[in-house]
């Protein structure tokens, strides 16, 4: 008999309870839904803080989208396109050649790579014929490490053939 | 992750060169002229010892013959 209105006495408590995180909720409205994108070359920023919708990046670990308020994460990305989608709904893309995306907890994303470029700027002549060239050499018999930077090219070339497409 | 041109001895730096070096080489004619020189590098360095500098050498050089060195070193481990 006790123990059936202690039951109820948790019933009634609960209720209260659970409005109090629901009042909460107000403010997670005031926070914007853009992240701040920078994307840096040693020798240009491309990018300078600027709010964007959404950054697709290339990561080792798998191609991933990058919104407002990510989980923080350091990724080491392969050569390859980032695309971002800006405010105006617009999609600009550029070629990286290999870095570093940080994704900083309040809404920040830095990009930084050694090259990088928009993708209008590339040649698909010019990247069929070193792949031809690379090939030569990784099936070649020069040292292991002329063979291991033709494998490197060959990786940023087919990534860049097929980002060409 | 396991990376090939770590077996060779190669480093992630000479990896984002290398990346770096084709890239600005795939580029359209007219963009690639003013860029393709950010590549080059041509450091020397001398080894100092017992109050005496050595020779001259080639950074680049030196690199090469130190990844050769360590070459299958990064897979034992």
């Amino acid at each position: 008999m006790n123990s059936f209105r202690f039951a109820r006495a948790a019933l009634r408590a609960r209720p209260t309870m659970m409005r109090q995180p629901l009042q909460r909720r107000g403010y997670a409205e005031a926070v914007s839904d853009k992240i701040k994108l920078t994307l840096a070359l040693p020798h240009q920023s491309i990018y300078k803080s600027l709010d964007v919708v959404q950054v697709n990046i290339p990561a080792e670990s798998g191609e991933m989208g990058v919104l407002a308020n990510h989980v923080p994460s350091i990724e080491q990305l392969k050569p390859g396109l980032v695309e971002i989608i800006e405010e105006s709904g617009g999609s600009k893309q550029f070629f990286l050649s290999g870095g570093f995306a940080i994704v900083q907890p309040n809404s920040q994303l830095s990009i930084n790579a050694v090259e990088g470029f928009p993708l209008e700027e590339f040649s698909s002549e010019a990247v069929r014929s070193q792949i031809a060239e690379a090939q030569k050499i990784a099936g070649g018999s020069g040292s292991e490490q002329d063979i291991a930077e033709a494998k490197i090219e060959l990786e940023v070339l087919e990534s860049l053939q097929a980002a060409l497409k | 992750m396991a990376f090939a041109w770590k077996a060779a001895g190669l480093t992630y730096n000479r990896y984002l060169a290398v990346a770096a070096r084709v890239v600005r080489r795939s580029l359209k004619e007219e963009q690639r002229i003013g860029v393709e020189r950010r590549g080059e590098m041509d450091l020397k360095f001398a080894k100092w010892q017992n109050g005496k500098q050595g020779d001259n050498k080639n950074l680049a050089d030196a690199n090469t013959s130190a990844m050769a060195e360590h070459a299958g070193q990064q897979t034992a481990q």
